[in-house]
């Protein structure tokens, strides 16, 4: 990913092969945001969602010359660090969220209108910690990082009619949870 | 929990216009967009600083210690004469490779370490302008270990001084395609996910061979 006038990944990666280790915030603040997004809906705590981010930028520092297409960076962030979300998952023996992990309710300015908003928020949250963490895993990175099935395979290993199943029941699952709360 | 429409699948796949949708699918649809919305916020926090300072303390191979040094580091070092040859497709090309990388070490050479071997890359790549390794024992690190095709068959090999056990490696070839060694034999998943793997090499110490 590369915004107009900024550096294309491929060239900061060669910055930061080449002796420059500071060049590597450069990719930090591109990629940072959605990383941090991503690793809190899998883990559905920000603090180990911190934790498991700066984790996977440190570790991909180190291997940066392993990333075999540094155009396809982003991918191969994404792959570090939801490996590392599945440890982190792993170590818990769940691959739920406890719903006391959720993440904190969205900021705003009018009392009713946020906690409306809060409300829902807190309920499509709790209706994604309810997924085995593959589904929400798909889910995710489908409609909160907009990534095509093609990178989503990439990232996760899994083949796409695989990604695509997961999709559809993560879909399936959210909205039998939203109609619930409808009624 | 019971199936959605596939046409509801479809349009939240972008593979079909939602306002083509019956009302209820739509109503179905905006409900699901709108859950999406309320997860894209982006958490108000950072570890910027705390990577880059995790960087610069330990900033590792990659800033720290150039491929220069790190060679001349091994070639320091006291010496083993562990030979792995590959590959094994013809026992005439692989006699021809022992005598080939066996002469150099044999005449005077370095004395062989305790817990140190000499490991053999040997990788057929016609038509490659440079093939290289790259492993755990360099860090991956490109530029210090390159394969030489002297009489330009297309059978690249080089060796190397490396501490005695297990490594992970891959063959760079033209500077930019990452192989595993087919010869390998054994392999490891590269860490990283997606199911690749990386070749892996067992280095025996000069004490353990006959």
């Amino acid at each position: 990913m590369v915004n107009d006038g900024a550096p294309a990944d491929a060239d900061v990666v060669a910055q930061v092969l080449g002796g420059d280790g500071e060049a590597f915030g450069i990719l930090i603040r591109r990629y940072e945001p959605g990383l941090l997004r991503f690793a809190t809906r899998m883990l559905g705590n920000p603090d180990a969602a911190a934790d498991a981010v700066a984790e996977s930028l440190v570790r991909a520092y180190r291997h940066l010359a392993q990333c075999r297409d540094p155009g396809r960076l982003r991918s191969w962030l994404y792959r570090i660090t939801g490996n590392r979300c599945r440890s982190h998952l792993a170590r818990r023996h769940t691959n739920d969220i406890s719903l006391s992990d959720a993440p904190p309710l969205a900021d705003g300015s009018d009392t009713w209108a946020v906690l409306e908003r809060s409300e829902q928020v807190a309920l499509v949250e709790r209706a994604l910690a309810a997924l085995p963490a593959e589904k929400r895993e798909a889910f995710v990175l489908k409609h909160v990082e907009g990534m095509s099935y093609e990178e989503m395979a990439t990232v996760t290993g899994a083949r796409i009619p695989t990604l695509k199943m997961r999709v559809h029941r993560a879909r399936e699952a959210l909205l039998a949870a939203l109609e619930e709360v409808v009624r | 929990m019971s199936p959605i429409d596939p046409r509801l699948q479809e349009a939240l796949d972008g593979e079909r216009d939602p306002g083509d949708l019956p009302a209820d699918l739509r109503e179905a649809h905006a409900r699901l967009i709108a859950a999406t919305q309320m997860l894209k916020a982006t958490p108000p926090v950072s570890v910027a600083s705390r990577v880059m300072a995790e960087i610069r303390q330990n900033p590792g191979r990659v800033q720290s210690d150039g491929p220069g040094r790190r060679l001349i580091r091994w070639l320091g070092r006291p010496r083993a004469f562990t030979v792995r040859l590959r590959p094994v497709w013809t026992l005439a090309l692989a006699a021809g490779l022992a005598t080939v990388l066996l002469l150099p070490w044999s005449n005077g050479g370095p004395t062989p370490g305790v817990a140190q071997g000499i490991a053999s890359f040997v990788g057929h790549f016609p038509g490659a302008r440079s093939v290289e390794v790259v492993g755990s024992f360099n860090d991956w690190s490109r530029g210090t270990l390159h394969l030489n095709d002297d009489n330009g068959d297309g059978i690249w090999h080089a060796k190397a001084v490396l501490p005695a056990g297990q490594h992970e490696y891959m063959f760079v070839v033209d500077g930019e395609r990452w192989v595993p060694d087919p010869l390998a034999g054994r392999y490891v998943d590269d860490g990283f996910g997606a199911g690749q793997q990386n070749s892996l090499l067992i280095v025996r110490p000069v004490s353990s061979q006959p």
